[in-house]
């Protein structure tokens, strides 16, 4: 549990107490697994790649890329999102990634080492990170340090 | 629907039948499959009540075409169990009117009906009958599946929406009444918008996963799938139902299928859970799981 | 001491209103069920349960064009308040507008999906970024409550009793198995939970908020109200014309629900959840009980609360309330299909025994990097 280093107020007093996951809050139920289960803290991984399909489907959508090796060749990589249906609602469509797309992947590699990553971080060539931002303005970028 | 020739002359086939049977008129007519006139009753804002629990009783989650009776997978340790019934074709002049070309992935479809291969996901769904897999069935399989459903109509413009809530998979159908909004992403059950057309409730499905099977014989369709339903009341206790299916891709015409649906009148007759997901694990994942069990 | 706090502070009037609306319930008299032949259908011409003896409304109440309470819609309950009071405000169970807002701050900074603090340990469980969470899962109720338990006081769960040994080795072996997924070495599909399995999800009664598709969508009929979750596209049909449960040896995972109004709440009591499962905080579900409420406050609030009570898990009932918003038109709800692409099942599996072949040996993890 991370503790917030900062001048105490109510609610940062409240906060810094929570000790458990949200989800652990939740009924059994919980309906995301931690992808600390399939997904290799020691692997981190960048992808850059072409995106040749996207998987609009629950649980997960997955996008497939093609990654350039240095030697030259070829490997075909998924990785893992969350589900569509919140993004629809949020006024994506299934066309908000298409088949040609450069992007970098950052993510974590499975444990068995298959060509499979969850999507950290998607960023276009032009910095762009698709799928970032906050949708509460300012936060929830509210620096401990300061 | 196969109709008696006398009875498909008429416009109104009644009167032949009237001036050669006299008073037993009306009785073969109900013989034969039709009904006689009828106004239903309505919710407050005028449109016919389909609120019910409904079930059909044809055998075309088998074959929508014409079926003989046919013995389940292993009959020698199953018996009768599993196995399927003789039917009569649903489909309007009998026959699904399939593109030359598009009859040998029905074949195979066919011949890999009771096959399940999940280790690759690039062809997670190549083998087997979704149905088999307890994958939601789309539609208008929904309808004729051997299982009850229910229709949840509200009244008003308050709520612009109606539920078809299938036992089947816990499968659910959202109508979105006179919606001009498309499928953002496929779905397995389609993307629904519904209308009245007089005493009939149109629903357009299109925004289909082209995994989805017609019956058990290996029907199937691609991603083009357009479905127009006509569900009519004809009586207290039935609906008429219609289906037109289009798919350029798969067939050279739009051809239909009708059959009723009949009501639930067993006393508080509801719903119950058919959640058939864990009777497909073992199939379906058995060959990840570790052996010996530890 | 909570509505008289609020109202020097000026928190919206939705917490006042809610007090007051209980005030106002009555007890509506129950129509006795007719013996019928065939069954009973509400049409235009008879009247809704109660409705004839309903207390006099306000013209802008919401009514369904049959008269009973009018819940329709599709809603949305993600919030990020904590199900329990965190430790440090033991007496605070309300929030002023500042001190909200920066609890709202902290939590949202929490359960970021885009903080880099803690290492690659943590970080690997940060995947998605926020646009793949609903998109008010990072706001705190309006009424600013800490907790989402309102019952007892201190917004905690009670606390818990002993429980029977044929439980406890339950408990032991799901939290096995739960070791085994977290070290990425399951044995079977067993192993998985119901939601990774995708059999249900927060279709499970009663209804708790997670970190998207939040979203309920709720149509009426005469007699019935019908609440179809998104996650698993299930539908809960409820009869309201007082009719009996089902028969005692029939289980489901959802139970079976009847509903009445009191007043303009819908209330619903739930039994004949399956013995063979999970139920909500591993309660027992032979003495289980589960009773909600559904008040409609305005035209974009419903009331939902909960009341859970097993005496075989908790020393004491208690209640949990949380509000839904209403989404539509602008925002849907879409199908979610689950079982039909669960790549996961196979990937974990088929990974688990991958690796296996190599040699790998893995210790069963109890417990995951705490982190949202």
């Amino acid at each position: 549990m991370r503790l917030i280093a900062r001048k105490p107020s109510a609610g940062a007093v409240v906060a810094a107490a929570l000790m458990l996951p949200w989800i652990c809050m939740v009924a059994p139920a919980s309906a995301h697994h931690a992808f600390a289960a399939e997904y290799d803290a020691k692997k981190h991984v960048i992808l850059k790649g072409t995106v040749t399909k996207m998987e609009w489907i629950n649980p997960h959508a997955w996008i497939h890329i093609d990654v350039k090796k240095a030697d030259g060749n070829l490997e075909e990589w998924m990785i893992e999102f969350g589900t569509p249906n919140t993004l629809l609602r949020r006024g994506f469509t299934r066309d908000s990634l298409k088949p040609g797309t450069e992007i970098t992947v950052d993510g974590y590699q499975a444990k068995d080492s298959a060509l499979r990553a969850n999507g950290r971080d998607v960023t276009l060539p032009d910095g762009k990170k698709l799928f970032a931002g906050s949708p509460v303005a300012d936060a929830p970028y509210k620096d401990p340090g300061k | 629907m196969l109709m008696p020739a006398a009875a498909q002359q008429a416009a109104t086939p009644q009167q032949p039948l009237a001036s050669q049977l006299g008073p037993s008129a009306s009785q073969h007519a109900l013989d034969i499959g039709q009904f006689p006139p009828y106004k239903p009753a309505r919710l407050p804002d005028g449109h016919p009540d389909l609120n019910g629990t409904w079930q059909s009783m044809v055998s075309a989650d088998w074959d929508l075409q014409d079926h003989e009776a046919q013995p389940g997978p292993k009959p020698e340790i199953n018996g009768v169990y599993g196995a399927g019934p003789a039917g009569q074709s649903i489909v309007e002049g009998g026959e699904i009117p399939y593109r030359p070309e598009a009859l040998a992935k029905k074949k195979k479809n066919f011949e890999t009906r009771a096959m399940v291969d999940v280790s690759n996901d690039k062809t997670w769904h190549a083998l087997g009958d979704p149905e088999m897999k307890c994958y939601m069935p789309g539609v208008p399989r929904a309808n004729y599946l051997p299982y009850p459903f229910r229709i949840v109509q509200s009244s008003g413009a308050s709520n612009p929406y109606m539920l078809i809530s299938y036992e089947y998979a816990s499968a659910t159908r959202i109508i979105r009444m006179n919606s001009k909004d498309e499928a953002p992403i496929p779905a397995w059950m389609g993307w629904s918008r519904g209308r009245w057309e007089g005493d009939t409730l149109v629903v357009d499905v299109t925004g289909f996963r082209e995994e989805t099977w017609f019956d058990r014989a290996g029907d199937y369709h691609s991603d083009q799938l357009h479905v127009v339903e006509r569900y009519t009341p004809v009586s207290p206790f039935h609906l008429m139902y219609e289906a037109t299916i289009e798919d350029p891709k798969v067939f050279t015409r739009p051809w239909k299928i009708r059959f009723p649906l009949y009501r639930h009148m067993e006393q508080d007759f509801q719903l119950l859970e058919f959640k058939c997901e864990p009777f497909t694990e073992e199939m379906l994942y058995g060959r990840f799981v570790k052996r010996p069990a530890p | 001491m909570t509505h008289r706090f609020a109202a020097t502070l000026g928190i919206p009037a939705m917490v006042i209103a809610i007090g007051s609306l209980s005030l106002l319930m009555s007890q509506s008299p129950q129509t006795a069920r007719k013996p019928a032949t065939e069954p009973q259908r509400k049409s235009a011409t008879s009247p809704a349960l109660g409705s004839s003896e309903a207390p006099a409304l306000k013209p802008s109440s919401f009514r369904t064009p049959w008269g009973d309470p009018d819940l329709q819609g599709v809603w949305n309950d993600a919030t990020s308040t904590p199900l329990q009071r965190p430790t440090g405000v033991a007496s605070k169970d309300i929030l002023n507008d500042a001190e909200a807002e920066e609890f709202q701050d902290q939590l949202a900074n929490n359960l970021s999906r885009n903080r880099r603090d803690g290492g690659s340990e943590v970080d690997v469980n940060r995947a998605y970024n926020e646009h793949w969470m609903d998109s008010r899962r990072l706001k705190v109720t309006a009424d600013h409550r800490t907790s989402l338990i309102v019952d007892p006081p201190d917004g905690k769960i009670p606390p818990l009793v002993p429980i029977s040994a044929e439980r406890q080795k339950e408990h032991d072996e799901r939290a096995a198995a739960l070791a085994r997924f977290n070290a990425g070495m399951p044995n079977t599909y067993l192993d998985f939970d119901l939601p990774i399995r995708c059999v249900v999800r927060t279709d499970m009664p009663p209804y708790m908020p997670i970190i998207y598709n939040n979203d309920f969508q709720i149509v009426q009929s005469p007699g019935y109200v019908v609440i179809a979750p998104e996650m698993i596209h299930s539908t809960r049909i409820i009869p309201l014309d007082g009719r009996p449960h089902i028969g005692k040896n029939l289980h489901e995972w959802l139970g079976d629900s009847r509903g009445h109004w009191d007043g303009n709440t819908l209330v619903l009591e739930t039994t004949n959840f399956r013995p063979d499962t999970n139920i909500f905080q591993e309660a027992d579900p032979a003495t289980f009980r589960l009773t909600e409420r559904f008040t409609r406050v305005d035209a974009r609030t419903i009331n939902y609360e909960y009341t859970v009570e097993d005496p075989h898990t908790w020393t004491r009932p208690w209640t949990v309330r949380i509000p839904w918003t209403r989404i539509d038109p602008a925002e849907q709800m879409y199908e979610y299909a689950c079982y039909e692409d669960n790549y996961d099942v196979s990937h974990f599996l088929g990974g688990a025994r991958e690796r296996e072949k190599r040699g790998e040996v893995a210790q069963p993890i109890p417990h995951l990097p705490s982190v949202q």
